[in-house]
C-alpha cells in the first residue's frame, strides 16, 4: 500500500513541475503586457514610451525569460504568488478572498451532481431499456448539449424576470436581511448558479454510473446473489453498485477542471464574487500575477484531488495496489 | 439533422445583406411576422442573424476539431507506438494540460493572442487536444498488441508503414467517434469564447456573439436569449446524436 502511494506521489512530481513551467511560459511569451494594457485604445489612456518603460522595469518585465522564470520558481517555492498589477495587493489575499463564494458555488454543485447522478444512474442501468432508462437518456442528452450560458439566460429569463422568484443575480440582497430571512436570502441566490453549474457534469456523471453498473450487474456474482434467492434491489444496490461505483472514484478528481471552467461562466452571468471572476477580470486587464497565481491553483488543486481519489480507489480495491496501477 | 445545418449554412449569403441592415428604430422589436425571432438591440433581424452565423459556428467547430484531432493523435499515437520514456514523457506531459481547467487555459490564449478567427480555432484546438490524446494512445496500445500487428513487425514492416497501414485501419472508428464529440465541444467552446467578450471580433458574430448582448437587455427582450441559443443547442445536439450514433454502430459491429 505505502508503495502504491510512493509510486503515485513520485509520478505526480514531474507533473507539478510541468504544471509551473506550463504556466510560466503561457502568460510570459503572450504578445500583450501590462505596460501595453494601460496605455491600450480600449482603455482610453494614452502613455508615453518613457512611461511605459519606467512600468516595465518596476514589474521587471525589461529582464531576460530565463531571469525571470528562476524569480518565480524561487516565490512559487515560498508560496509567494506576487501581488496584483491591478490593485498591488499579494495575489494569495485576493484568492483567499473568493474562495469562500467558489467553494460554496462548486461544493454544492459537487453535492447534489452526485446526490441525482448516482440513483439515476443505478435506476437507469437496473433496467436497461426500461422506461425510466429511456426518458433519463433523453433528458440527459438534452442536458449534456445545452450550454450553460444558454441555460443560465433562459432560467434568469423565466424565474427571475417573468416569475420573479428568484433574484438575478449577485450572492446576496443589498442590504442583506439579518436572521434567518439573512440565510433564506443567500440560498435563493444561490439556487440558479448552483443549478446552471451542476447540470453539465450532472448528465456526464449519471451516464458514467449507468455504464459501470451494466457492465457490472452483468457479471457472475451477481447472478449467483440473484441465484441464492437475494432480492433484485438488494444485488443492484450491494452488489453490482458496489462494484460498478469504485472505478467513478477516480473520476471525481476530473470533475473538479470542469466545475472550475463552469466556475468561469456562470459567476460572470450571475455577477458572483468568486475566483471564476477574478479569473476573468483578471484576464481582460492582463493582470499576470493573478492569472499566473490562479491557474496555478487551480491546476495543483486538480493535481492532488486526482492523487487522492487515486489512493482512495487503491484503499478501497486492493486489486489495484497489487498490480501497481497504471502509469 | 448535421445535413440541414450545412445546407442552412449553404444558403447563408443570401441572408447576408438583411442581417446586417442596421434600423435603429425596429431595435429590440418582439417577435412578429415580419422578425419571427424578432430584432437585436440595433435592429438587426435575428432570423437572419443567425442563419448569417452557421457557417461561422460550423466551420470554426469542425476546424478546431480537427486541429485538436490532429495534435492529439499525433501526441497520443506517438505515446502509444513508441512506449517506454517516450510514452512516459509524453504522458505526463498529457497529464499536465488535464490538469488545468480547460477554460483557464482558452482564456488566456484566446485573450493574449490576437482576435481573428484563426487564433479562436488555434486555442480551441491547443488546449482540447490531451482527451484526444489519451484516447489515441489507448487505441494504439490495444491495437498494437493484436496478433496482426506483430505479424507486420515480424515480417520486417517499419514503423511508419505498420502505423498508417495496420494501426490507424483499425483504431479508426472509434477514433470518428471521438473526433464527432470533438465537434460539439469544440463549438460550444466557441460560442462560450465569444459569450464572455473574447471570441470572434464584431461584427462577424457567431451564435456566441449574437448571445453575448442578451444578459444587458434580459429584463426586456427575452427572444435575444432564446433563439441564437436554441440553435447552438440544436447543433451541439446534433453532433452530439451522430457521436452517439457512430458509437453504437462501431460498438456493435465489434461484438458480432
Amino acid at each position: 500500500m505505502i508503495r502504491y502511494i510512493g509510486r503515485r506521489l513520485a509520478l505526480a512530481i514531474p507533473t507539478l513541475a510541468g504544471i509551473v513551467v506550463l504556466v510560466f511560459l503561457l502568460l510570459h511569451l503572450a504578445p500583450g503586457s501590462p505596460a501595453s494594457a494601460a496605455g491600450s485604445a480600449e482603455s482610453g489612456r494614452r502613455v508615453s514610451a518613457a512611461a511605459r518603460e519606467e512600468m516595465r522595469r518596476l514589474y521587471g518585465l525589461d529582464r531576460p525569460l530565463p531571469e525571470r522564470f528562476a524569480q518565480w520558481i524561487s516565490r512559487v517555492v515560498r508560496l509567494d504568488l506576487g501581488e496584483s498589477f491591478v490593485d498591488h495587493r499579494p495575489v494569495s489575499e485576493r484568492i483567499r478572498e473568493g474562495l469562500p463564494a467558489t467553494l460554496a458555488l462548486n461544493g454544492l454543485a459537487l453535492f447534489f451532481t452526485l446526490a441525482i447522478a448516482v440513483p439515476v444512474g443505478v435506476a437507469a442501468g437496473g433496467r436497461p431499456e426500461g422506461l425510466f432508462d429511456r426518458a433519463s437518456a433523453i433528458a440527459l442528452f438534452a442536458l449534456y448539449s445545452m450550454p450553460v450560458f444558454w441555460a443560465a439566460l433562459l432560467l434568469q429569463t423565466l424565474l427571475s424576470v417573468e416569475l420573479g422568484w428568484l433574484p438575478l443575480y449577485g450572492i446576496s440582497s443589498d442590504p442583506a436581511p439579518a436572521g434567518l430571512a439573512g440565510i433564506v436570502d443567500r440560498l435563493a441566490h444561490l439556487a440558479l448558479p448552483v443549478t446552471c453549474l451542476t447540470y453539465g457534469s450532472l448528465a456526464f456523471f449519471a451516464r458514467l454510473v449507468r455504464a459501470g453498473v451494466l457492465e457490472a450487474r452483468s457479471q457472475d456474482f451477481v447472478t449467483a446473489a440473484l441465484a441464492r434467492g437475494v432480492s433484485r434491489r438488494a444485488a443492484l444496490w450491494r452488489h453490482a453498485f458496489r462494484n460498478a461505483l469504485l472505478p467513478l472514484i477516480t473520476l471525481l478528481g476530473l470533475l473538479l477542471p470542469g466545475l472550475l471552467s463552469g466556475s468561469v461562466i456562470v459567476e460572470r452571468i450571475f455577477a458572483w464574487p468568486g475566483l471564476g471572476r477574478l479569473y476573468f477580470d483578471s484576464i481582460l486587464s492582463r493582470d499576470y500575477p493573478v492569472v499566473l497565481g490562479l491557474s496555478l491553483v487551480g491546476a495543483v488543486a486538480t493535481l492532488l484531488a486526482t492523487l487522492a481519489a487515486d489512493v482512495a480507489y487503491a484503499l478501497a480495491d486492493p486489486r489495484v495496489r497489487e498490480e501497481g496501477g497504471s502509469a | 439533422m448535421v445535413a440541414f445545418l450545412w445546407l442552412v449554412a449553404a444558403m447563408s449569403p443570401l441572408f447576408r445583406e438583411w442581417a446586417a441592415e442596421i434600423r435603429l428604430e425596429e431595435r429590440l422589436q418582439p417577435p412578429s411576422f415580419a422578425h419571427p425571432f424578432g430584432t437585436d438591440d440595433l435592429g438587426r433581424d435575428l432570423v437572419a442573424r443567425v442563419v448569417v452565423a452557421t457557417p461561422i459556428s460550423l466551420t470554426i467547430g469542425l476546424v478546431a476539431a480537427t486541429v485538436s484531432l490532429l495534435v492529439g493523435f499525433g501526441i497520443g499515437g506517438a505515446a502509444g507506438y513508441f512506449g517506454g520514456a517516450a510514452d512516459l514523457l509524453l504522458s505526463r506531459l498529457i497529464e499536465v494540460v488535464l490538469c488545468f481547467p480547460v477554460l483557464f487555459l482558452l482564456l488566456a490564449l484566446a485573450a493574449f493572442l490576437p482576435p481573428s478567427p484563426a487564433m479562436v480555432v488555434l486555442a480551441i484546438g491547443l488546449t482540447t487536444w490531451p482527451a484526444d490524446a489519451r484516447y489515441a494512445r489507448a487505441e494504439i496500445l490495444k491495437a498494437k498488441s493484436l496478433d496482426y500487428a506483430r505479424a507486420a513487425k515480424a515480417a520486417g514492416a517499419t514503423p511508419a508503414r505498420i502505423l498508417l497501414r495496420h494501426l490507424l485501419p483499425n483504431a479508426l472508428p472509434p477514433l470518428l467517434v471521438s473526433a464527432a464529440f470533438g465537434v460539439s465541444w469544440a463549438i460550444l467552446a466557441e460560442a462560450a469564447l465569444s459569450f464572455l467578450g473574447v471570441g470572434l471580433p464584431a461584427p462577424a458574430a457567431s451564435w456566441g456573439g449574437i448571445l453575448s448582448v442578451a444578459p444587458a437587455y434580459i429584463e426586456e427582450a427575452w427572444w435575444l436569449a432564446v433563439f441564437p441559443g436554441l440553435a447552438l443547442f440544436a447543433t451541439v445536439s446534433a453532433y452530439n446524436l451522430l457521436a452517439e450514433g457512430l458509437r453504437q454502430a462501431t460498438t456493435e459491429a465489434e461484438v458480432k
